[in-house]
């Protein structure tokens, strides 16, 4: 028995190791937001892109896309999530490239695509700003579960507008794929991506 | 004179390692496969995120889906003058909801009702409170809502698919849908006639479903959650 014991030992570890590679291969992800079943495309949409052309949401299919509304006079909340995005980008790297993100604007009377381009520009060079007119943008926030209204509130800054803060991830395909509640941590944004990216 | 014949399966032969390899992938696939036919986790479907909205109350002010974040909230519609059979059975399986929700049976999670009202034009304050006060809701637990026209297409008709249209006596053709959505705004459920009838048991039960996961989603367990929704394993 005792010429067994070593090769037993041996043969234990090597077993829970397999089991522990097994388990981190195998299990079903933990995501740092609401994960959702792959589903249909979201509905396609056009909107003025920061640049002044017309795009359409499907012109970045092929690409993960971070889909965030807010607006460029947001005085918190819009550029803690643009710098949280930005951080996270930066921190995949070369993979990066494969991950575009989007903020569509819920001001879009202030908001036009000179204001946006510097705004978003200003965290990111590959971030696009999206404007259209207020019905459009209406049209796109609503069935993605986006709600925004006008709050006045007097002063220079005139009125501020109240908003859904999540972000959409969509998959290169166009499916909502997750949703980061406000303030996720950018460590914890990039974990995610970096396992979808990874996984497809 | 003798023949010999091959084998029809070659005898396999494996090293020791490789058996216990082998039975341990057969240990797991059986556990999944177990998994899959018992379903010990049931969850609900996550179908696609409500509509965003702002819409206003019988009492003036705005609802939101943000303000009933983290809450379950069940949805109906209706119109003001709605008479056909339709709007009495909805308001009645709503009824029954608040009813048991009044005694407080659905774990920690706050439930809110919400009926969107389709005729903005007949939907005045007044006209709100009295539908509201006609089918016995709590003000607490069940709001009416509408909106202008046009939001109302956009938060029924595009973010719902609830279609609806006015008609020239003034009523509405619509079909008299019910959605149950979850605190991040995902809708769970889709009550539709015929394809999925709406009972108040059956929302009840998948109230609890969804109680269930929300309380027990945690840890290790959220793996067992997360592997039911890979699965499919959907409550009926």
């Amino acid at each position: 028995m005792k010429r067994f014991l070593p090769a037993l030992i041996l043969g234990l570890i090597g077993l829970a190791l397999v089991a522990v590679f097994a388990f981190q291969r195998l299990r079903p992800p933990v995501f740092h937001g609401q994960i959702m079943q792959a589903g249909d495309p979201v509905a396609d949409f056009t909107l003025t892109a920061h640049t002044g052309e017309r795009v359409r949401l499907s012109d970045w299919r092929g690409r993960w896309v971070a889909l965030y509304f807010g607006y460029t006079f947001c005085p918190d909340v819009c550029p803690t999530t643009l710098a949280q995005l930005a951080q996270a980008r930066r921190q995949l790297g070369a993979e990066a490239e494969k991950v575009q993100v989007i903020m569509v604007t819920v001001d879009p009377e202030r908001d036009t695509p000179e204001r946006l381009a510097a705004y978003v520009r200003a965290f990111d060079p590959t971030f696009v700003g999206l404007t259209g007119t207020p019905a459009e943008i209406a049209a796109v926030a609503s069935p993605l579960g986006v709600y925004f209204a006008r709050q006045e509130v007097g002063g220079a800054s005139g009125y501020l507008v109240d908003h859904t803060a999540s972000v959409l991830l969509l998959d290169p395909q166009g499916r909502l794929r997750l949703i980061w509640p406000f303030n996720t941590s950018p460590e914890f944004m990039a974990e995610d991506l970096a396992y979808f990216l990874r996984r497809g | 004179m003798s023949t010999t014949t091959a084998p029809l399966f070659p005898t396999l032969r494996l090293r020791r390692w490789q058996g216990v390899l082998l039975a341990l992938l057969a240990v797991v696939l059986a556990a999944l496969l177990v998994f899959v036919i018992v379903q010990p986790i049931k969850v609900l479907p996550r179908i696609r995120l409500a509509p965003g909205f702002a819409l206003r109350t019988a009492d003036g002010s705005l609802l939101t889906n943000e303000s009933l974040r983290g809450r379950f909230v069940l949805y109906s519609f209706t119109y003001v003058g709605c008479q056909a059979h339709t709007c009495p059975e909805t308001d009645a399986i709503m009824r029954a909801v608040q009813s048991h929700l009044r005694q407080g049976r659905i774990g920690e999670v706050p439930v809110s009702l919400v009926t969107i009202v389709l005729d903005p034009e007949n939907a005045t304050a007044a006209a709100l409170q009295a539908y509201a006060g006609r089918v016995g809701a709590d003000p607490a637990i069940w709001h009416f809502v509408t909106g202008d026209p046009t939001t109302l297409k956009t938060v029924v008709g595009a973010g719902f698919e609830v279609f609806y249209e006015a008609q020239a006596d003034g009523s509405y053709v619509f079909s008299p849908a019910m959605f149950l959505v979850d605190g991040w705004g995902i809708v769970r459920a889709a009550y539709r006639p015929v394809i999925h009838p709406p009972s108040a048991d059956r929302i009840l039960q998948h109230l609890n479903v969804l109680e269930r996961e929300v309380r027990n989603s945690r840890g290790i367990a959220r793996l067992g959650y997360e592997a039911a929704h890979l699965f499919l394993c959907y409550a009926p």
